[in-house]
């Protein structure tokens, strides 16, 4: 085994001085993008004409889906972050799986409530206990209930690990939103993206305001990610000096 | 190119889902923002304190 190669190009992502130097242009640069992005994305939201079927609800599809789409996505980092903290005991991956966790929660509950909100006009009702809504509150609830048990504990390193193998469990519901309307009988519909099947995916009028919405919301996230890890980094800095310096 | 903003009888559904989204990213940015400014300022004041007491 050889020594560490200390100019690694993913050092950045293990060293908290790379991060922050990183993340310092990262940061504002997806942001700007997904301000770019987002401007684009409106004006080919109001631009597209009303859908046969769904009238102007089809409108509701762009903020829709992007943050069903990202609800599970940052899911997954969460899990990846959590994984890596867990097993490497790595200081910025623990920073990443909790500053990613508030933004997946409100990803999913916009999720839900845009849903809801399309779901009264078209199918006739606000909620029903359907697997893919069922499941994406279980997705919701394993948000929350880490972000409740990072904050429950008082030691700091055991409601990490305890939110972290909380996380690693709600794992299994990812496939099960992701499929649920493909293996039980769902009043919701089935992917007309980039899984739909052959005749289901969406004309150009509607893909390309729903592509550049779903990169709007991708940008946003990332630039939000870093300023959150960020955040936790310079803390975790303060919270050391506040302890030497109360040490004496 | 043509705008259409009348929602018509679907506008009860359709700009509160818009004001949701845009309240949900309001919150998200001024919550990272807030909480990166709080943090980095109190690291640089326990920073200068330390430095203050260097011998």
């Amino acid at each position: 085994m050889g020594a560490r190669d200390p100019h690694h190009p993913l050092d950045f992502l293990t060293n908290p001085e790379r991060f922050m130097a990183f993340s310092r242009w990262a940061a504002p640069m997806f942001g700007v993008i997904a301000a770019v992005l987002a401007a684009v994305g409106l004006v080919l939201t109001f631009a597209a004409p009303e859908d046969y079927q769904q009238g102007d609800t089809v409108r509701m599809m762009f903020i829709h889906v992007p943050a069903a789409s990202l609800s599970l996505f940052v899911y997954l980092c969460l899990g990846v972050a959590s994984f890596l903290a867990l097993v490497f005991r790595h200081a910025l991956a623990d920073a990443a799986a909790v500053a990613c966790a508030p933004l997946g929660a409100a990803f999913t509950a916009l999720a839900l409530a845009t849903g809801s909100l399309w779901g009264k006009p078209m199918w006739g009702t606000w909620w029903v206990w359907d697997a893919r809504l069922t499941s994406v509150l279980v997705l919701l609830l394993f948000y929350l209930g880490y972000l409740a048990l990072r904050s429950a504990l008082e030691d700091e390193q055991k409601a990490a690990r305890a939110a972290a193998i909380l996380a690693l469990v709600g794992l299994i519901n990812l496939p099960i939103v992701k499929f649920s309307v493909e293996w039980w009988n769902s009043l919701h519909q089935g992917s007309s993206t980039l899984f739909a099947k052959p005749g289901n995916g969406l004309p150009a009028v509607y893909a390309w305001p729903m592509l550049v919405m779903s990169l709007a919301y991708l940008s946003a996230f990332g630039s939000l990610w870093l300023v959150r890890i960020r955040a936790r980094v310079w803390r975790r800095k303060a919270r050391a000096l506040a302890l030497q310096q109360a040490e004496g | 190119m043509h705008f259409d903003f009348d929602a018509g009888k679907y506008a009860v559904y359709v700009w509160p889902a818009f004001a949701l989204t845009a309240a949900a990213f309001v919150w998200m940015i001024a919550d990272s923002l807030a909480s990166a400014r709080r943090w980095r300022r109190e690291a640089e004041r326990l920073q200068a304190k330390r430095d203050e007491t260097k011998p």
